[in-house]
């Protein structure tokens, strides 16, 4: 019977730890293309990342919600542009659907993840910006010009 | 055009220099300027006090009927609503005042007037309603429970509080269910070196120029010219609450 109860214990001390770091040197095989399968590797070693990813975004968000800082690295958009899978038409698969990137460690590690719910889970740029990309370049030159000259004119500023 | 025409009909030949130049540099040399400047603030360096932020509002160029500015502010913050407008987020809208003694009709555009004393910072027991370093007032959206009693404490109602599960958010607007929001002077794109605001370009765009936005430490900035060459006010100034926004023509 001991002998029974030390097996036990050796299994599971053997497996909780491997179930919990569910890829550990394991490629992601995921439904679709993403930038980051071209790629060798993350932003930092693909070990580091895979246990310290969320402490990196903690650490981001702070710094970007309260002092304004937008470097690229660890910012949650850019793990989204990098690792968002994309079908034969080439649209972009949301990130957290079953079978992608974050759902499937999520899902395996019993971690509920609550990002998704405030944060785009596409790239998607806003309407305003796609809108003004179709405008063309000179019309839009041509009009902030215009309206900087008529500015101008009316509150007499001379440079 | 029609202010040139009108000028060139008593242009002295150095006044004719003079537009001239300014016309050239305003098509060719200030465009490049604005693309240059865009680099000011490098993406990884902290905000600062330096920059301050601030908008004027022109109410007698603001024209009746015009929603520009709102329906920018909704493409640029993905803002879409459930057709419900009492529950609907809304950072700007449009307010028509219209003075009993001379039925005069004011229009102006209301959003969060970025006090630099904000009620709603004193009353969030999170610390998430906050004023950024250079004069933001926005929500952690991370920390927000969802009490709103930011929304109470706002004079302007400039608060909005997300009622139903979101989806279709933009990249550059993090927002979802049971956190208060408001506008927050495009801080994305304007950390990202944008010159303008959705709502400002919008309002350029129409030929209106009733929303000036920019720097009001830069002496040179669009914001500071319309606020050394026209009066300005802010509403209800008697609680001193210091906005940064501030409405001109009244
Ligand atoms: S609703 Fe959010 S931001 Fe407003 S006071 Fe409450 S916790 Fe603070
Ligand atoms: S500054 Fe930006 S967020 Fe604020 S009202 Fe204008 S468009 Fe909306």
């Amino acid at each position: 019977m001991p002998q029974l109860k030390k097996i036990l214990a050796v299994v599971i001390m053997v497996f909780i730890p491997i179930s919990s770091f569910s890829h550990d040197n394991e490629k992601h095989s995921l439904k679709g293309m993403s930038k980051a399968d071209k790629l060798d590797q993350c932003v930092e070693p693909t070990e580091k990342m895979q246990k310290h990813h969320f402490e990196y975004l903690y650490h981001q968000r702070e710094n970007t919600v309260e002092k304004g800082i937008r470097t690229k690295n660890h910012s949650l958009a850019n793990c989204i542009d990098c690792h968002v899978s994309h079908d034969e038409e080439g649209n972009a698969i949301p990130i957290n659907d079953e079978g992608q990137f974050c759902q499937t460690c999520h899902v395996k590690t019993a971690v509920n993840i609550d990002c998704f719910s405030c944060h785009a889970s596409i790239p998607r740029d806003s309407l305003s910006r796609t809108k003004s990309q179709v405008h063309s370049r000179n019309t839009h030159i041509e009009s902030t010009a215009k309206n900087l000259v008529e500015y101008y004119n009316e509150t007499n500023y001379e440079r | 055009m029609r202010l040139i025409m009108k000028d060139r009909t008593h242009l002295t030949r150095r006044e004719f220099i003079v537009k001239s130049i300014t016309a050239i540099s305003a098509v060719y040399i200030i465009p490049d300027i604005i693309s240059k400047a865009e680099a000011s603030k490098p993406l990884d360096a902290e905000v600062s006090p330096k920059t301050k932020w601030a908008i004027n509002v022109d109410v007698t160029k603001c024209v009746d009927g015009c929603t520009s500015c709102v329906e920018a502010c909704v493409d640029e913050n993905g803002l879409y609503g459930f057709d419900r407008p009492e529950t609907d987020s809304q950072w700007i809208r449009k307010l028509r005042i219209k003075d009993i003694k001379t039925d005069k009709v004011t229009t102006l555009p209301m959003m969060c007037q970025h006090c630099e004393n904000p009620p709603c910072v004193d009353v969030c027991p999170t610390g998430a309603s906050f004023r950024r370093e250079d004069g933001i007032v926005m929500v952690n959206q991370h920390t927000c429970i969802g009490c709103r009693y930011c929304m109470m404490a706002c004079p302007f109602k400039a608060r909005s509080f997300v009622h139903e599960n979101l989806t279709e958010q933009v990249t550059s607007a993090p927002r979802g269910k049971g956190c208060v929001e408001s506008c927050n002077l495009c801080v994305n794109r304007i950390d990202h070196g944008s010159e303008t605001t959705a709502c400002e370009e919008a309002c350029m765009k129409e030929g209106h120029n009733a929303i000036t936005f920019g720097d009001l430490s830069e002496p040179d900035s669009r914001v500071s010219i319309a606020i050394k060459t026209k009066s300005s006010r802010r509403l209800r100034a008697d609680m001193r609450l210091k906005q940064r926004v501030t409405y001109s023509g009244f």
